[in-house]
């Protein structure tokens, strides 16, 4: 295929597209465009981020992030949201890493080629793409009208697992496969079994990508919105306190919450409480990729003495 | 095996193989359910319901609680908005893949990953609000209407592409063997020559994996698109009309419609619909490497 693409130049083609200069021109040109192209999207990122800030600083107040949400008067805060944001991550994570990680390790340490390989990796493909909505109607018809939960922070967090399995597979495979085969093959020279160095020696060497990698996966089950609003519900329990541990209960999040109050438009400052929830939310994403970084960096150094 | 009286190591190494596997399997099971369960409910509204599948896809006429399912307006403001939004993203990504494949300096891409990072972190729900009270309102002041509309939906999808487009671009791009690249140099090509006409040409069948993962994310994404359309359930006339999408229109309509009403039939005939559209975007990808393989 080489030779194919490269006779496509030829010193013909290069000279009667034009002369020396003004091919350097065009090459200066695009050069800059693309710069130009790269800088846009940064300088775009930053504008959005500012924006944010600057519009969603005046709503936040103690009250805010710690506070009840009002029914109908201005002033509610989105304390039980947040909360309820961590516990469906948790809950989540809780269902997603064990497995994730179980078949990442399978997939890239233990099925050879084979029928039950590509099949396993067509599912992680196509459960990858499912889109969020689609997953939380099927959420709807198996934990809320099948089960009868009515809507659950488990549920949510159950149709959750189903949307972020195949982003955590992929993470633990990229994790192990960024050990270098002479770990496996001391350890097993050493005369340890698979699972022993799998454990031992791989596993231990790549805790730093993959932890990184469960984190900005996390990051992402944390703004999950358009899977929840009819699995965990759209509105926050009061059972005796709105921080409500029992998975059985409605639980909305933060990210959910956005949607729903403009939607409802019930409450005067419906517009002032998106604000500081979308800045909230923008905080934690922030703040999970600098953990991810941070965190990776420094198990990596400490399991394996090299950064 | 010497394992005639199987040594606990021996034990431990199948019964981990039994639960990887196990693990790996209810990814299999996770995907049949859902088409399973997905294909039965979202095909009631024909069998059980008697609606025809053609009024369903060709008719534009949708008013749920009264029984009229013509689901047109919101397949074709889908298609549009996904358009539009692969016109402007895929373009504007694949040439940011290009930039950080061949042209950034270390400390420059250094810089940049994170921010892209950052961008695939940001919540649908929050472009959709940050669509909705920046964007919105300019494309009203720019065209002098309501601003919520295709138009908006497309540039906001486009925004949320990109980071798919970028990084799966720039892997395409960095697979192609360096030999060609000084190949091109040795016969006088300059970077962009070799660029646009050996880089881009031998990448192409992973550049088109980068677009079409770049559609399935914007014909699936909802709240980014349900806050920004205006939904309006009717046949597009305009980019700069309310429209209505087929994700949005699931997520507003699911909460009038009564449980095993053949309205929320309809609703998940469009979500059967959505994912079929997926994963037909998934064997496309597969034939896409197949071809290069």
């Amino acid at each position: 295929m080489a030779q194919a693409v490269l006779t496509a130049i030829t010193p013909e083609t290069l000279s009667n597209s034009s002369n020396a200069r003004s091919r350097r021109a065009v090459d200066r040109f695009a050069t800059a465009m693309l710069w130009l192209a790269a800088g846009a999207v940064v300088g775009m990122l930053v504008l959005l981020i500012v924006y944010l800030f600057v519009k969603g600083a005046s709503a936040i107040s103690w009250n805010f992030l710690v506070g009840f949400p009002s029914a109908a008067n201005a002033g509610g805060g989105v304390g039980p949201e947040i909360f309820n944001s961590f516990y469906i991550l948790f809950l989540t994570l809780f269902f997603t890493v064990p497995v994730a990680v179980c078949a990442g390790m399978y997939l890239q340490e233990y099925a050879g080629p084979g029928r039950f390989r590509d099949l396993i990796q067509f599912s992680a493909e196509s459960l990858a793409t499912v889109p969020s909505i689609v997953m939380g109607l099927f959420g709807l018809l198996i934990f809320v009208q099948t089960f009868h939960w009515h809507f659950t922070a488990l549920g949510g967090a159950l149709t959750l697992t189903l949307l972020n399995l195949p982003a955590m597979m992929r993470v633990t495979q990229e994790a192990l496969a960024g050990v270098p085969g002479t770990y496996r093959e001391a350890s097993m020279g050493l005369g340890a079994t698979k699972w022993q160095t799998v454990v031992k020696a791989i596993l231990p060497s790549a805790i730093g990508p993959l932890t990184t990698g469960v984190v900005l996966v996390s990051g992402r089950i944390f703004g999950e919105t358009a899977a929840l609003i009819y699995t965990a519900g759209a509105s926050v329990s009061y059972g005796k306190s709105a921080y409500d541990l029992n998975p059985f209960h409605t639980a909305e999040t933060l990210a959910v919450h956005i949607y729903s109050i403009h939607r409802e438009g019930l409450v005067p400052d419906a517009d002032a409480i998106a604000n500081g929830s979308s800045l909230v939310l923008l905080v934690m994403v922030l703040a999970f990729n600098a953990v991810a970084r941070i965190l990776g960096r420094a198990l990596t150094l400490r399991l394996t003495g090299k950064a | 095996m010497v394992g005639v009286r199987a040594s606990k190591a021996h034990r431990d190494e199948r019964l981990a193989v039994a639960v990887l596997a196990t693990c790996s399997g209810i990814f299999i099971f996770a995907i049949a359910m859902i088409l399973g369960f997905l294909a039965f409910t979202g095909t009631r509204l024909f069998f059980h319901d008697r609606v025809s599948p053609f009024v369903f896809l060709f008719s534009s006429n949708w008013d749920g609680l009264s029984g009229n399912f013509g689901a047109l307006p919101f397949i074709v403001g889908s298609l549009i908005a996904t358009g539009f939004a692969i016109l402007i993203g895929g373009p504007l990504g694949v040439a940011i893949g290009v930039f950080f494949s061949e042209l950034a300096p270390k400390r420059v891409a250094d810089a940049m990953k994170p921010a892209i990072e950052v961008l695939v972190g940001i919540p649908s729900i929050v472009y959709g609000w940050l669509g909705l009270t920046l964007l919105v309102p300019l494309i009203g002041s720019i065209f002098h209407t309501g601003g919520d509309g295709l138009l908006a939906a497309g540039i906001v999808l486009s925004v949320m592409i990109l980071p798919t487009v970028i990084s799966l671009s720039e892997d395409a791009l960095r697979v192609v063997p360096n030999s060609l690249r000084e190949g091109s140099a040795a016969l006088g090509a300059t970077r962009w020559e070799t660029i646009s006409r050996v880089l881009i040409p031998s990448a192409r069948s992973g550049l088109a994996v980068a677009i079409i993962l770049g559609i399935a994310r914007a014909i699936g994404e909802t709240l980014a698109v349900q806050l920004v359309l205006g939904n309006a359930p009717v046949l597009v006339t305009s980019l700069l009309r309310p429209a209505s999408a087929m994700t949005s229109e699931i997520v507003m309509d699911m909460a009038d419609a009564p449980d095993g009403s053949a309205f929320q039939h309809a609703l998940f005939s469009m979500a059967l619909l959505l994912l079929l559209i997926s994963m037909a975007l998934i064997v496309l990808i597969r034939l896409a490497l197949r071809k290069r393989a």
